[in-house]
């Protein structure tokens, strides 16, 4: 793969990183990763998953609270359940399900997400390209594109 | 089994001139013997038109969620609408109270494709008895084994009996082995990766977006799907590769933990396209995760409408 994979993490809003690390997430992100915030991961849709992946995304993350520290109590509990289940479903038609990863940060760990993104970014490098599910084609406003 | 049908007759006249119920929900004759439909009896004197055989085609639970929560609603149920009646009176669709159901232990649905793909279309006579069926087209019978007529999904149910009736109708039969599921779906998972897309690329792409799966699904019941939106668009509506794709998987994923495997939505498919091969994969994973069968009873919610903390075990590292 010569150009990076594309990423796009969707971000809890209430376990926002370390300081420095929600500054660096909010501003000085690489041009390949993309940031969606979310106000509980309970709220992602397993369609905007798919909306990432068929609109030319290589790899999704999602970063939730910690299992006891959700905001709405148990949102986290019930995104686990259906993207897991969901990353499976994809699996099972042929894509690979390590290209959605589920990792659960805190506020103390300062300097994990960049670790975590890096090294979801090698994995996804060493999984090559893959053209198991088709993308859309892109979306446009009055002709031009969004 | 003319003699099953003539006990739900009497069954249904029972309770609507005892007044139980506000309307039944059964199924009807038409010309075609092929084609029973689905039939709303709130007077006894249209029973004369009633028809239970294993041309009944669609699942009965279908039509629970269009009526309001106090119709007192009687219903013939299988297996497996008896399972779906179950999922939706969890889901709260349908107070349990003012069901009746009319329990009848399935011998399996004969898939018409089948019928039509050995002696077309034109059958004018239909008859089973226990293990064979007797068809007469143009003028010449026909015997076949049940077996061989029987659907696919029909073929792998793991529980043909009702499970939860207020009344059952005939003897009940064998429970079902549901390894056989379980067997497809392992049989499936065994394949390569581009092995599985090309499938799954050839089953979803035939699609042409008449949504007959969705409106033959007793679980499909929302008012607006995801596929109707349209700010935003979720997915493509057209016939584009993204768009069916989306449509298959989505669909599929809503079904999740509450599928009950009754095939309703393959039968409904004028595109002959598979697509339980989906759904049992996604069952079998609710029973090995969570231990789950939808509807086998009315009060344990799906697994995605219910939370623990154990869960953290398997996704905490």
């Amino acid at each position: 793969m010569e150009a990076k994979p594309k990423i796009v993490l969707f971000q809890c809003q209430w376990c926002l990183y370390s300081e420095p690390d929600q500054q660096w997430v909010e501003n000085d992100l690489p041009s390949s990763m993309h940031l969606v915030k979310v106000p509980c991961t309970g709220r992602i849709n397993t369609l905007h998953v798919l909306n990432a992946i068929q609109g030319g995304a290589d790899g999704v993350m999602i970063s939730g609270c910690l299992p006891e520290k959700c905001h709405f109590k148990e949102g986290n509990l019930s995104a686990m359940r259906q993207q897991d289940e969901f990353a499976n479903l994809l699996d099972y038609v042929g894509y690979e399900k390590e290209r959605i990863r589920f990792v659960w940060l805190d506020l103390q760990d300062l300097g994990r997400i960049q670790k975590e993104l890096a090294a979801f970014e090698a994995d996804i490098v060493e999984l090559g390209p893959t053209q198991n599910l088709a993308t859309r084609t892109p979306q446009t406003i009055r002709g031009e594109h969004a | 089994m003319p003699e099953i049908k003539e006990k739900i007759t009497s069954e249904i006249k029972r309770l609507l001139d005892e007044g139980l119920v506000d309307v039944v929900i059964g199924f009807k004759k038409e010309e075609s013997p092929l084609r029973p439909q689905p039939a709303f009896f709130r007077k006894v004197e249209d029973l004369a038109e009633l028809e239970y055989n294993g041309l009944c085609q669609n699942n009965l639970a279908n039509y629970l969620t269009r009526y309001p929560q106090d119709t007192r609603i009687g219903i013939v149920v299988r297996g497996c609408e008896n399972r779906s009646v179950n999922a939706l009176v969890v889901e709260h669709q349908h107070a349990r109270e003012n069901l009746f159901l009319i329990g009848v232990p399935c011998q399996g649905i004969i898939d018409i494709k089948k019928i039509i793909a050995e002696v077309g279309e034109e059958v004018s006579e239909f008859s089973e008895t226990g293990d064979e069926v007797t068809l007469v087209a143009r003028g010449k019978t026909h015997t076949f084994k049940r077996q061989d007529l029987l659907h696919d999904s029909c073929l792998r149910c793991a529980h043909p009996n009702p499970v939860s009736a207020d009344v059952v109708i005939g003897e009940p039969l064998p429970e079902g082995d549901p390894e056989m599921i379980r067997k497809a779906v392992e049989e499936f998972e065994g394949l390569s990766k581009e092995e599985r897309y090309a499938w799954f690329k050839e089953e979803s792409e035939r699609c042409i977006r008449c949504y007959a799966c969705r409106e033959a699904c007793p679980m499909c019941y929302c008012t607006e799907c995801f596929v109707d939106h349209a700010t935003p668009r979720w997915t493509e509506s057209d016939i584009s590769p993204a768009g069916t794709q989306a449509w298959h998987l989505i669909r599929a994923f809503h079904q999740t933990g509450r599928c009950t495997s009754c095939g309703a939505c393959e039968r409904a498919c004028p595109m002959d396209i598979k697509m339980t091969y989906l759904t049992d994969k996604l069952n079998k994973d609710m029973y090995d995760n969570y231990e789950f069968i939808p509807g086998m009873e009315a009060e344990t919610q799906p697994p995605f409408a219910s939370f623990n903390l154990d869960d953290k075990k398997r996704f905490v590292v």
